[in-house]
């Protein structure tokens, strides 16, 4: 008897631990999602289902472009982030102790102090015809006239790179940090070079920190909106750009959704190839 | 993306949420532009009347995406553009219909006012009543680029990198007069207006190579033309006569193809909850005194009558400096803009961008 | 000549300062080649620091290092002809047994079928044969021990260095392992240098034995040496269990002295140690349990020390089963070895015993208040 009451209370805490989580699943993300799968496929004219804003964005190559465009220069930030982060989190992981290490991460997160935009200004600030880099470069003599760093792909790719950093140091400081000592150690005992110990024992075992790291990275350089719609040049073309303008300048709500809905699916696809190519299972990363 | 969808959601949670909190001390929400409502006249507004008045800036393109995201719910009093009412209206349904009796009409200019009414019927319904007004051309650095007098002067040689306008709609309807056309003849005429535009879009394309970049916000605009890495851009007049004060070189300029003229109003979002206050907001920035504030802080005049004796005497003179009699004369109004318009604008304006 | 050759490590004058206390204080050793050479000593005297400068991983604060004659002072730990086993293995988790053998192989650029080879041949002499392509997780503590050496082994280095490798296994695969070591170093010819904190691993193992303190080696000797004959306090509280007495001496003839212990004893005692001891002076003296003849009858013979005792507890532990007993008049308490005899089959607590030894097995240290080192 009271072996059955203590079930059901244990049952009824149990729901009521998971009930944010399932109204969060819910409402923030199942039922906007759903909204938006019922959006994209709708005319809204006729008031009938239609594959046309699927079509569209396959059809009408402006899109597709530059959905690849925002893939690749996405990718290309992923790679140049771990490539400045890895020796960062090592050196963190690794090479700093007590109070130092506490001192350096936290130098790593002092840029989120402030929002997205305007560390986005300060960027601009630093870079433009007539900002510091420019007016130093000048006054040094390195350079007879002003200097534009601002408005290319360049300068976007740096405002990615600035901004993923702590994303892909926090996991890679953790995974290394779980890394013994003395596998390095035996490492070179052994006879290794820096070069066989990175690429055999620390880059293996660091491998789930570097896949979660370049996934979260991936995922925010794709989606991210500030960054290249402020440091981009004229050509820059980023898909959430795309998404923005149709569901605010246009109005066009049904292919807004079939575009965010295929950025979905295609950077899950992105990033599901990854995983492959990588050996990785998403569960092992993320457990 | 997520973002986005979210947002509506939230839109609604948070507007759940103020209207319960409105029951304790009178609120409006007023959806506008930067600078429609400072500071100081929401102070004087609350000591006469006790209401708060809580202030979210936006554009237009905004303002109609939030009023269709909750179905015109959230806000007591919105801006949008006279031109934007009607197809929104008609399209959304996010409006509703204005009690005039309610208004005091004798602070507003009477011709505005009437223009405004017009423009806003909907089914025998008016919609929206006039606030403030002004018009895009040219913010001309007269020092380096006094030969720029036209949109299309933009495009000139010499002028490479130096140059700015927004990839928006009133680029290429400003585009589309300087080379001749007449877009707003050819709003009824969809096959008349997409060649327009086409032909604008290449224009623009050919011109790119001119422009040092297009500028999203007005803080972008300033910066550029002040440090003088631009020197000539298609942009509100406001900024140009904002520029003035601190460079006499710059300033607007009415091009001679016309300023593109538009009025900025007050309509109530279908859901409004506090209709009375918006009444009585409307009646107090309409006053001549009050006006002059607001011409001061946002930059562009009102139209309420009599405020121009209220109003410093450096605008006025910036002012006349812009406009000759002319010039007035030759402001293209917008008119309303018919629905679906705006897709085929976009096409072109991404394949600008894109080439 | 011949001498020279055939000595592996040389350490000359190695010391190690850290910024706040001397790790390492002058030692000098040398280990010949083929041997077992432990070193011994409780936590904190310095054996690891010591090791790590063999293998590389710390810099000698000064003094000199030898392998084969060659100052190995300049040489990194990836070029020295030194491996280590570390405390916790370090068997790469992201390798396999295969590839964790042949990591070493790979970097010498050993062809690939040779490794192969080697590997299969490594695995086979450790009794491990055919476990190539497993993880290292699907091994037992004992065979992931087999694998870290033969890891090593295959490279055929001068010097093998173990970082108390036992240390993390559970006491019946630790004896076995024990054993096992020693085989495995005898059909290597491998020289060892192994640390340990555990006296009965460096008993069973090892050729030389050395016993560190504080940064110093106390002695250098063979386990049975160490065991027999310590050379100071320290050693002889730290090889093997003793029963243990302050006292002071009473008089002095030849190397025979006569202590009266804190407790109220008096014993004769054997003088030991380098250091000159005269009456009056404060000992400390030594006598294993295993020294100490146990009768249930008073002795007909007299020796030189003799006590009548109850028995408080008994210890029971099979062999190495332990008789607490409390001397009748003072109350000191002495443990000594419970003979596996029928007539004390049926010994009971409150029992009398007679205790006897002598004074050739009472060990008596002049008592510096720095040798305080102890079990």
């Amino acid at each position: 008897m009271s072996s059955l009451r203590t079930t059901s209370t244990f049952k009824l805490g149990m729901w009521l631990l998971l009930a944010p989580l399932c109204l969060w699943l819910v409402l923030l993300i199942i039922l906007p999602h759903l909204e938006l799968l019922v959006f994209s496929f709708t005319d809204p004219e006729k008031d009938s289902f239609t594959f046309g804003f699927y079509q569209e964005f396959f059809l009408e190559p402006l899109y597709w472009r530059t959905f690849v465009r925002t893939a690749v220069m996405s990718i290309m930030a992923t790679i140049l982030t771990l490539l400045i982060a890895f020796p960062v989190a090592f050196y963190i992981a690794k090479m700093l102790k007590g109070r130092s290490k506490g001192i350096v991460f936290a130098m790593c997160l002092i840029p989120f102090w402030v929002s997205e935009l305007v560390r986005t200004f300060g960027w601009m600030i630093l870079l433009r015809e007539s900002g510091v880099i420019s007016n130093f470069l000048q006054w040094s003599g390195l350079s007879d006239g002003p200097v534009e760093l601002l408005y290319t792909d360049a300068t976007i790719m740096l405002g990615l790179v600035y901004t993923s950093m702590l994303f892909m140091v926090v996991p890679l400081v953790s995974t290394l940090d779980s890394l013994d000592d003395s596998y390095i150690e035996a490492g070179y005992d052994l006879g290794g070079t820096n070069w066989n110990v990175l690429r055999e024992i620390v880059i293996p075992h660091a491998v789930p920190g570097i896949v979660s790291g370049c996934i979260i990275v991936f995922m925010l350089s794709l989606g991210n909106y500030l960054t290249p719609v402020l440091l981009g040049g004229k050509d820059s073309l980023w898909f959430t750009e795309q998404i923005y303008t149709q569901f605010i300048t246009r109005f066009n709500w049904e292919q807004g959704s079939a575009f965010g809905l295929l950025l979905l699916l295609l950077s899950s696809l992105i990033v599901w190839a990854g995983l492959k190519i990588s050996g990785q299972s998403f569960a092992k990363t993320m457990g | 993306m997520k973002k986005l969808n979210t947002l509506s959601l939230a839109i609604v949670l948070a507007s759940g949420l103020i209207a319960t909190s409105a029951q304790a001390a009178e609120e409006l929400r007023l959806l506008t532009w930067g600078g429609y409502a400072p500071k100081e006249v929401i102070d004087l507004f609350e000591k006469e009347t006790g209401i708060i008045v809580k202030v979210t800036k936006s554009n237009n393109e905004e303002m109609i995406s939030k009023l269709k995201a909750t179905r015109g719910a959230g806000f007591d009093l919105a801006q949008p553009s006279q031109d934007r009412v009607a197809s929104a209206q008609k399209a959304f349904k996010i409006y509703k219909p204005m009690d005039l009796s309610k208004i005091n009409d004798s602070q507003f200019i009477a011709s505005m006012l009437a223009a405004t009414k017009g423009q806003s019927t909907v089914d025998g319904e008016v919609y929206a009543v006039p606030h403030v007004w002004g018009s895009s051309g040219l913010i001309v650095n007269r020092a380096t680029s006094a030969d720029i007098t036209d949109y299309t002067d933009l495009c000139k040689p010499a002028y490479a990198g130096k140059v700015t306008y927004r990839l928006k709609r009133p680029t290429l309807i400003a585009f589309a007069f300087a080379m001749g056309e007449d877009p707003f003849a050819a709003y009824s005429d969809v096959e008349k207006y997409t060649q327009i535009m086409e032909k604008v879009g290449a224009k623009l394309t050919e011109c790119k190579a001119n422009v040092k970049a297009y500028w999203s916000g007005g803080d972008a605009l300033l910066s550029l033309m002040r440090s003088g890495e631009t020197t000539a851009a298609m942009a509100w007049d406001a900024g140009g006569w904002k520029l003035n004060r601190d460079n006499a070189d710059i300033t607007f300029v009415a091009p001679k193809s016309g300023a593109l003229g538009w009025i900025d109003t007050f309509v109530l979002p279908r859901k409004t909850k506090n209709e009375e206050g918006a009444y009585k907001w409307i009646n107090f920035v309409m006053r001549p005194d009050i006006a002059a504030k607001i011409t001061a802080a946002a930059g562009n005049f009102t139209a309420s009558k009599g405020s121009d004796d209220f109003v410093d005497a450096k605008a006025k003179a910036q002012y006349q400096e812009s406009f000759s009699a002319k010039d007035i004369d030759n402001i293209k109004w917008y008119p309303p803009v018919p629905a679906g318009l705006e897709k085929i604008e976009g096409k072109i304006l991404d394949r600008v961008k894109a080439s | 000549m011949s001498k020279e050759t055939t000595i592996d490590l040389a350490c000359e004058n190695i010391c190690k300062h850290f910024s706040d206390f001397t790790a390492v204080d002058n030692i000098s050793f040398t280990i010949p080649k083929g041997s077992f050479f432990s070193i011994l000593g409780p936590s904190g005297c310095g054996k690891t620091t010591l090791l790590r400068m063999l293998a590389g991983f710390e810099q000698p604060s000064s003094g000199d290092l030898l392998i084969k004659q060659q100052s190995m002072l300049d040489v990194p730990p990836n070029k020295r002809p030194v491996n280590m086993v570390f405390q916790h293995l370090a068997l790469f988790p992201t390798m396999n047994i295969e590839e964790n053998i042949g990591y070493g192989l790979r970097r010498q650029s050993v062809p690939k079928s040779e490794i192969a080879e080697r590997v299969a041949a490594v695995l086979e002499r450790v009794g491990l044969a055919g476990s190539g392509k497993k993880r290292v997780e699907q091994l037992s503590g004992g065979q992931r021990q087999r694998i870290a050496l033969a890891r090593c082994l295959v490279l055929n280095p001068t010097l093998l260095l173990l970082d108390e490798p036992l240390g993390a296994l559970d006491l019946k695969l630790r004896e076995q392992m024990k054993i096992e070591l020693k085989l495995l170093q005898k059909e290597f010819g491998t020289t060892f240098v192994y640390i340990t904190h555990d006296q009965s691993e460096a008993l069973v193992m090892s050729d030389q034995i050395a016993v560190m303190n504080k940064g110093k080696f106390e002695q250098v000797g063979t386990p049975h040496q160490l065991y027999y004959q310590p050379e100071t306090a320290f050693v002889a509280g730290f090889v093997g269990d003793s029963n243990r007495w302050q006292g002071t001496v009473e008089s002095i003839a030849s190397s025979t002295v006569l202590v009266n212990t804190n407790d109220g004893l008096s014993f004769k005692a054997k003088v030991m140690g380098d250091k000159a001891i005269s009456a009056g002076n404060s000992v400390e003296i030594f006598v294993r349990p295993e020294a100490i003849n146990v009768s249930r009858t008073v002795p007909s013979e007299e020796t030189d020390n003799q006590l009548v005792c109850q028995v408080e507890t008994i210890l029971f532990d099979g062999a190495k089963s332990q008789i607490i007993a409390v001397e009748k008049e003072s109350g000191g308490k002495i443990t000594v070895t419970l003979p596996q005899t029928s007539d004390f089959a049926n010994l009971q607590n409150y029992d009398t015993i007679y205790l006897n030894w002598s004074a050739e097995q009472t060990l008596c240290f002049l008592d510096n208040a720095e040798s305080n080192g102890g079990v």
